[in-house]
C-alpha cells in the first residue's frame, strides 16, 4: 500500500471510527505481542482524538458548560467535533468557530442565552493573545487645544470586543467562573419572563496581560461603539440616540471617556481629518 | 553536522509554572517550549516567554510540522515557525517523526508510518527542504507508537538512523517513547537506543506513560517510572553528554517535584561520571 493510501485510511479510521472500509489498513497491522486486539490499539488513537478536541471546550467554554449542563455540553462538542475535523495546525484556534455552529444548528440556535454565552467565552479567548498595544495615558488629551475636542477619534486595543447578550449571562458567566450555581438566579429571571426581552451590554478586553470584562450602561455601550467604528467625540454627542434620551450630556460622555482611558482601552487618539 | 553545546538538564515551560519560575529562578539549566502555544498574536503568553527567555537558554519543540504526511508541506506554519525563531533565538528547534494529518486535517496526534523505503525517502525530503527553508538543522524526535504494521521494512531504529544521516539533521531520543513503542510491539528497547547514531544525538526526553496492562501510553501525566530511568542510564552511557529533560503536560505536581526529577538524572550522571574515572584511575 502505497504512504498516502494508508495515512487516508488510517485517518478515515480516527474520523469516522471503524467501518468496511478498514480492512486492507487491518490486514497492514501486526498482532500486538501483548494480547491487545487491534482494535484496542486504533482505540488509542481515536480516543486521543476525541479526547484532546474536546479538552479545548472544556477549558475554554466553562460558562457555556454550567448553563448548558454536562450531558448537552458533552453533546454540542460531539457533535461540533464530529461535523468540523480541525483544519488549523494550532489547536489554539480550534474552538472558535464554535458559536458560529451553534448559530446555524437546532436546537443550539433557538437558545438565545447559550449562544451569547459561547460568545462571550470566544471574546476572552481571542482578548486573551490578542496583538499587543501599549495603552495611551488620559492625560495625552492635554496635548489637543480644546476647540478641537469635537473632531478627536480614539483608537482603541485590539483585544477589545463589545458584544450586546441577553440580560443575565455576564452574572451567570462569573458564577460559573466562581464555580458558584446560580440556577436559581436563571429560574428567576425566566419566571419573570425578561430574558427573551431584555438585553445587557460587555466589554472584553485585555489591560496588562490580564482579560477583562465589564458591563456597560446602555449608553455607553452605544458610545464606544461608535467612537471604535472612528466617529469623533462631537460626532458621538451630536448623535439622536443621546439626543433623545434627554439624560446623556457632554459631561456624561466626558467620564465615559475617561473610564476607556482609565481601563487601557485606548491606545491612541487624534484629530478628524 | 553542527551539533550544538550540551545544555544541561531542562524542563518543558508550561504556563502553570511562570510565576513559580519568574519569582524564584528556580536551578534549571534550560526550557524547552512547545512551539506552537506561543504562534499567537501577543498576550501573556508572549510576554512571559520573553521574560523567561531573558533568563535561560531555550529550545523549540514542535508538535505540528507533520514531516512524514503527504499533504504538501505547510509553508504559512513555516513561516509563523520561523518568525518564532528570530524572536526566541532557540538553541534549536525539533519536530516529530509522524504525520498529524491529510487532506488538509490536522488531527493534532503524531501518528505512525510503517518503516519503508517509501516513508524514508519522503520524510529525508520534507527534512531537508524544512531545513532549506529554516536554514538551520533540524532536530527531529521519535515519537510514542501504538501499532505497528507488517509492510515496515527495517526498524524503526534503521529508518532513523538512515533519515538522519540522509537528510543530515539532528536527533532528539525521547526514552520514554522508546520504552512506550518497545513495549507495545514487543521491541527490545536496549537494541533500539544502541541502534541509534551517537554523534546526532542532542537532546533526551524523559517523561511519564500510562500503564494498560496490555499496552502503555504515551500521557506525561506521571513521574518518570523506573523502567524508564533504567534506560535512562543506558543511553547515558552511550550518549554522554547530551541535553536531558522532563516533559510534564498533565496532572502537573508542585515544581519542586520536577525539579527533584531533574536532580534525580543528575545523581544518575554523577554516579556515571565517577565509575568511569575510577575505571580510568
Amino acid at each position: 500500500m502505497k504512504l498516502a493510501d494508508f495515512q487516508a485510511l488510517f485517518q478515515r479510521r480516527i474520523l469516522a471510527g471503524p467501518g468496511e472500509e478498514d480492512g486492507p489498513l487491518l490486514d497492514e497491522l501486526r498482532e500486538s505481542q501483548r494480547g491487545a486486539t487491534r482494535a484496542d490499539l486504533f482505540h488509542v488513537y481515536q480516543w486521543g482524538y476525541h479526547a484532546r478536541l474536546e479538552s479545548f471546550f472544556y477549558e475554554d467554554h466553562p460558562g457555556l458548560r454550567a448553563l448548558l449542563g454536562d450531558e448537552a455540553f458533552e453533546t454540542l462538542i460531539g457533535e461540533y467535533v464530529a461535523a468540523n475535523p480541525p483544519q488549523c495546525r494550532n489547536a489554539r484556534w480550534y474552538t472558535t468557530g464554535l458559536p458560529d455552529y451553534m448559530r446555524d444548528h437546532a436546537p443550539w440556535r433557538d437558545d438565545a442565552r447559550a449562544l451569547s454565552m459561547a460568545l462571550l467565552e470566544r471574546a476572552m479567548v481571542d482578548a486573551f493573545d490578542a496583538p499587543d498595544a501599549e495603552p495611551l495615558a488620559l492625560e495625552a488629551l492635554a496635548g489637543f487645544a480644546p476647540e478641537d475636542s469635537p473632531r478627536l477619534v480614539f483608537a482603541f486595543h485590539p483585544s477589545l470586543f463589545l458584544l450586546e447578550l441577553p440580560a443575565g449571562v455576564l452574572a451567570h458567566y462569573q458564577a460559573s467562573a466562581e464555580e458558584e450555581d446560580d440556577a436559581q438566579e436563571w429560574e428567576a429571571v425566566d419566571d419573570e419572563g425578561a430574558v427573551s426581552e431584555a438585553t445587557e451590554a460587555v466589554a472584553v478586553w485585555r489591560c496588562k496581560e490580564e482579560t477583562s470584562y465589564r458591563e456597560l450602561e446602555p449608553a455607553e455601550y452605544v458610545a464606544l461603539c461608535e467612537a471604535k467604528a472612528g466617529r469623533a467625540f462631537g460626532e458621538i454627542c451630536q448623535m439622536a440616540a443621546f439626543q433623545q434620551s434627554g439624560e446623556i450630556e457632554p459631561e456624561r460622555l466626558a467620564q465615559f471617556l475617561a473610564s476607556w482611558f482609565q481601563d487601557g482601552m485606548v491606545i491612541g487618539a487624534s484629530l478628524q481629518g | 553536522m553542527q551539533k550544538p553545546a550540551p545544555l544541561g538538564y531542562g524542563l518543558g515551560l508550561r504556563p502553570i509554572y511562570y510565576n513559580e519560575i519568574l519569582s524564584n529562578r528556580p536551578p534549571v539549566d534550560w526550557f524547552e517550549i512547545i512551539s506552537e502555544n506561543y504562534m499567537v498574536a501577543g498576550g501573556r503568553p508572549l510576554s512571559m516567554l520573553d521574560a523567561i527567555r531573558a533568563d535561560y537558554p531555550m529550545v523549540m519543540h514542535g508538535v505540528a510540522m507533520s514531516l512524514a504526511s503527504t499533504d504538501p508541506l505547510d509553508f504559512d506554519y513555516l513561516a509563523q515557525l520561523k518568525a518564532l525563531i528570530e524572536r526566541v533565538q532557540p538553541a534549536w528547534v525539533s519536530d516529530h517523526v509522524a504525520w498529524t494529518g491529510v487532506h488538509g486535517y490536522s488531527l493534532h496526534d503524531l501518528l505512525p508510518i510503517p518503516y519503508t523505503k517509501e516513508s524514508l525517502d519522503h520524510v529525508v525530503e520534507r527534512i531537508s527542504r524544512v531545513q532549506d527553508y529554516l536554514k538551520r538543522q533540524l532536530v527531529v524526535e521519535n515519537a510514542s507508537t501504538y501499532v505497528s504494521f507488517i509492510s515496515s521494512e527495517m526498524s524503526e531504529q534503521d529508518f532513523i538512523r538512515e533519515m538522519a544521516e540522509r537528510a543530515d539533521c539532528l536527533l532528539l531520543l525521547d526514552i520514554n517513547n522508546v520504552f512506550v513503542s518497545c513495549f507495545n510491539h514487543g521491541y527490545d528497547p536496549l537494541a533500539f537506543i544502541d541502534g541509534v547514531p551517537i554523534e546526532r544525538v542532542v537532546q533526551f526526553h524523559m517523561a511519564g506513560h500510562t500503564d494498560y496492562e496490555t499496552h502503555r501510553v504515551d500521557t506525561h501525566d506521571q513521574p518518570v517510572c523506573d523502567e524508564v530511568w533504567a534506560l535512562y542510564e543506558h543511553a547515558r552511557r552511550r550518549f554522554g553528554d547530551v541535553s536531558a529533560m522532563i516533559e510534564r503536560d498533565d496532572n502537573f505536581p508542585p515544581f519542586s517535584e520536577l525539579l527533584d526529577e531533574l536532580q534525580r538524572m543528575r545523581d544518575i550522571d554523577a554516579a556515571i561520571a565517577a565509575e568511569k574515572a575510577l575505571s580510568a584511575a
